[in-house]
């Protein structure tokens, strides 16, 4: 907790900053979207893209780095695993911090939203912003564990890059944060479904707009859950060779 | 004699065609130290893991007070202390802190924890730093943290994977006091080091590990003369016989023929001292009873590490 300034505020302001450049600045050029029948200014778009961006990113690169951390350098893992915890304890712990350090995140990119809300500048049912740090820890959990699979097999901690610039970025990008896409090809259509991402900026979106986020609650749980199952079991395959060398 | 309370039988573990370790047998006793030797590679890492519980055996089996250590994995890992060579202690917490959460990770809980972790920093000498950072220890102290932190569930079996390494001299005579001290208490520790001396005097039994099996076992007096026999000659280096004593006691069927910077060491028997004598009258050289270095040498000639 000594250091809770240096971990909570700067990655806290990462989306804050996205806000003001994206929502506030770029928006000034955009006209109104049509989002489910109802006309939207971009940086009301945006502050749901915004919850799903954090959503994402918090937990996949606490995951990526921080647990690379205590794995590698730090061996705050081999610590434990000396004791009677096993290592899916470990992971899980990892899948859940990351999850919670979402929450804390989205909850402080909410109440920045809420004020943003009171200046004008997003129209949003304020109301909703508390159902979001719980919708994120549900979609974080996913995140968390496909990060440590990739954590669990880089050969060092430069070949983060990978993950963190040609999976993390596409993947918040292509999920209607910042921008609607809407796929001609079925195949396409039925991938986005299966991207959490995609689902928590909707359910976010539906929730902050119309109060209700339609079909995206049960699409970020099933998302969730087909993420989290497997990533989970592999992340644990993969650190128990990694870490116990078995 | 009292029963062990670690037993392994024909301990296995192989990597794909590469056996790594080759049914190893060992035990350890209440109050009593066995020390794990061998060179690097020579399996001594791979069986600690196993003892405890980080990979499973391909064969063999591990008892922990009577009882199967794959059975009852959860109840086993209670009774025993880790205390692993690299650095594990989290720098987030004091080091009071870093005692009581690691303790937090065993069921059933230890009783009365706050009066153990006092007990601990108190005999240990960790008081004055209880409420800093570990940050603030030196690396004498930051190794009697990670052995305390190993201790504070009080196990009965520990596990020592070089706890003097990279101390100074009187940083790790404080360490063989404290693992003396330990002992005392009655606990059955398994040790390994690369320090000779330190093996010689804190162990009660070895085991010398080499490419993956048992080369020799038991007291460690024992061990020395089951592999080196009774005495080491040293040749200087300047010595004009130097290569001629080499070839002679070669030739006699001496395996363990080490240079060291120029130096020659052999262990030899009685036997062939006496006759040695006889043969070289002009030559000097010194004897001295073989110790661990010597075992080590020589263990490390015949797999090729050490010219």
């Amino acid at each position: 907790m000594r250091n809770w300034r240096t971990a909570v505020i700067p990655p806290a302001m990462e989306p804050v900053i996205f806000f003001v450049a994206f929502g506030i600045g770029f928006g000034g050029y955009i006209e109104d979207l049509d989002y489910r029948g109802v006309a939207i200014n971009y940086a009301t778009y945006v502050s749901a893209g915004l919850i799903a961006y954090t959503g994402f990113g918090t937990p996949y690169y606490e995951a990526l780095y921080a647990a690379y951390v205590r794995m590698f350098y730090q061996k705050t893992w081999d610590g434990i695993l000396a004791t009677q915890v096993e290592l899916p304890s470990v992971v899980w712990g990892e899948i859940l911090w990351g999850a919670v350090r979402g929450m804390v995140n989205i909850s402080i990119v909410s109440a920045v939203i809420a004020v943003f809300d009171l200046l004008g500048v997003v129209e949003v049912k304020v109301q909703f912003l508390v159902f979001m740090p719980f919708l994120g820890f549900v979609a974080g959990c996913a995140f968390a564990s496909f990060a440590l699979i990739f954590t669990a097999i880089v050969p060092a901690i430069d070949h983060m890059n990978y993950p963190v610039f040609l999976i993390g970025w596409p993947l918040s990008l292509v999920s209607n944060t910042f921008f609607p896409i809407e796929p001609q090809s079925q195949a396409l259509w039925a991938l986005m479904q299966l991207n959490p991402v995609y689902q928590l900026a909707e359910c976010a979106r539906g929730l902050l707009v119309l109060g209700n986020p339609g079909p995206h609650l049960i699409g970020l749980l099933g998302a969730t859950a087909l993420f989290l199952v497997p990533c989970t079991l592999l992340s644990v395959r993969l650190t128990r060779r990694r870490v116990l060398g078995d | 004699m009292t029963t062990a309370i670690l037993a392994a039988t024909g301990l296995t573990k192989s990597y794909g065609n590469r056996v790594v370790v080759d049914h190893i047998d060992l035990s350890c006793r209440r109050g009593t130290v066995l020390g794990l030797l061998g060179p690097n590679g020579a399996g001594k890492t791979t069986t600690l893991r196993m003892l405890y519980g980080f990979i499973p055996p391909d064969d063999g089996s591990i008892y922990y007070a009577g009882k199967r250590f794959s059975e009852n994995r959860a109840e086993a890992k209670r009774l025993i202390g880790v205390c692993t060579q690299d650095d594990s202690l989290d720098y987030d917490f004091t080091v009071a802190q870093n005692l009581l959460i690691y303790a937090s990770y065993f069921r059933p809980r230890v009783d009365d924890l706050k009066a153990r972790v006092a007990d601990l920093l108190d005999g240990f000498e960790l008081a004055p730093y209880a409420n800093a950072s570990p940050h603030v220890l030196s690396g004498g102290f930051i190794r009697r943290l990670l052995i305390a932190r190993s201790i504070v569930h009080q196990p009965r079996v520990l596990f020592l994977d070089e706890p003097t390494t990279g101390l100074d001299p009187s940083a790790r005579l404080d360490v063989w006091e404290l693992i003396d001290r330990m002992r005392a208490e009655g606990l059955a520790i398994v040790l390994t080091t690369h320090y000779m001396d330190e093996a010689e005097r804190l162990s009660d039994e070895l085991l010398v590990i080499h490419e993956g099996r048992d080369v020799a076992h038991g007291e460690p007096h024992h061990v020395i003369d089951t592999v080196l026999g009774d005495h080491v000659i040293i040749v200087p280096r300047g010595e004009p016989a130097r290569d001629e004593i080499a070839t002679w006691l070669q030739a006699r069927g001496a395996e363990q023929v080490a240079t060291v910077l120029g130096e020659l060491r052999v262990p030899v028997s009685k036997e062939d001292l006496v006759e040695l004598t006889a043969r070289f009258t002009d030559a000097t050289w010194q004897v001295r009873p073989p110790n661990l270095d010597d075992l080590f040498i020589a263990l490390a000639r015949r797999n090729g590490r050490f010219e």
